[in-house]
């Protein structure tokens, strides 16, 4: 499931992208932990990964609200269902 | 209102507010842009698929009527001649019909690749004039050009270019019942000016709105040609566009006729 868990950074912040434009990268990039290879399209994570999956929602939800937890969590719907509940970070529960 | 001067500042609390609504306004801008594309996506695929059948299908039945008529399937009957023939018609004009949708959808998609040459715009006017004098002449129209001497060269690519003013000519002549057609060219300035005027059915003030766009046909076209797609003049647009120049129509309403007007920029 490693790979699942590295695929969500990834597909929420393309997901933001589509509402709020290049900003989403600049959010992301403030999250502790969180290092992103943009021109590769991938994440690595510097801690626990649910962790910084959690900072990641929360970064985007201080600032443009509820709707963007909504948004988040449509955008890795999918990626969940595969995991076990105890690997999916709190905050797309 | 909220104002972000330093007599009026904006609270932490008012920005919020504000970002959370202009977050919501491009969420729903974004969901309409996805189903849009959705929509585009399905669209697409469905020509494909259908124009690829439809294709297939024409062509299976036309080499049947060809092997009639050639003699494969052994010697045949005047009526069973006349017959194949016509079918044998009606199969490339199935066929035609086809390329044209197929084609306008390559185009939209950006995936045909012109083969932009320096040409003489003349020589394709030439071309298809006198391609076009036989069929005009045999439903009865007078056909004249008006070339004036000169040179007209152009970036373009020439089976595209022959394409587009093939369709327009050919669209004169089916959209005319009787009178003629004027083909003319010249020069102006550093643009090429192309008319096909036509004493045919006119168009009115509607439909010239839907005249170039995918699957925009006169309210009554269907009327005077029942093969009418409404790919036509829409690929003429998109041929004409990508030699950067324009395509329009002018016409002083319905019995008063059409003149089509095509602008090009000179080669340097």
């Amino acid at each position: 499931m490693e790979t699942a868990i590295l695929k969500i950074p990834i597909r929420i912040i393309h997901e933001q992208e589509l509402v709020i434009g290049p900003l989403a990268w600049d959010e992301a990039r403030k999250v502790s932990g969180l290092n992103i290879d943009q021109s590769h399209d991938s994440v690595s994570f510097g801690g626990d990964a649910k962790d910084i999956i959690n900072r990641l929602v929360a970064q985007y939800e201080r600032i443009f609200g509820k709707a963007s937890h909504a948004v988040c969590h449509d955008a890795v719907k999918d990626l969940i269902a595969e995991m076990s509940p105890e690997e999916i970070p709190s905050s797309l529960k | 209102m909220a104002n972000n001067d330093d007599k009026n500042p904006i609270t932490p609390g008012e920005y919020k507010n504000i970002t959370e609504k202009m977050y919501a306004q491009n969420l729903e801008l974004a969901r309409l842009y996805k189903q849009v594309d959705n929509l585009n996506k399905q669209r697409e695929s469905l020509v494909y698929l259908v124009t690829h059948k439809v294709k297939g299908s024409f062509t299976h039945s036309k080499y049947i009527f060809a092997g009639i008529l050639d003699g494969t399937f052994g010697a045949i009957s005047p009526e069973l001649q006349k017959m194949a023939e016509k079918g044998l018609e009606s199969d490339n004009v199935g066929i035609n019909t086809v390329d044209l949708v197929l084609n306008a959808a390559n185009m939209q998609k950006g995936l045909i690749k012109y083969e932009m040459k320096r040409i003489n715009f003349k020589d394709i006017i030439l071309k298809t004039f006198s391609e076009k004098k036989i069929p005009a002449e045999t439903k009865g129209l007078k056909i004249e050009k008006d070339i004036k001497e000169d040179d007209y060269y152009i970036l373009g690519d020439s089976f595209w270019l022959n394409e587009a003013i093939n369709n327009l000519i050919e669209n004169s002549i089916k959209y005319t019942k009787e009178g003629k057609i004027a083909v003319g060219l010249e020069k102006k300035e550093s643009k090429i000016l192309l008319y096909v005027k036509d004493t045919g059915m006119g168009i009115t003030e509607e439909d010239k709105k839907n005249l170039f766009t995918e699957g925009g046909r006169g309210k009554d076209s269907v009327k005077v040609n029942i093969d009418s797609t409404g790919y036509g003049l829409y690929s003429v647009k998109l041929i004409i566009e990508a030699h950067k120049g324009r395509v329009w129509a002018e016409s002083e309403g319905v019995g008063k006729g059409s003149a089509f007007f095509v602008e090009l920029p000179l080669a340097q």
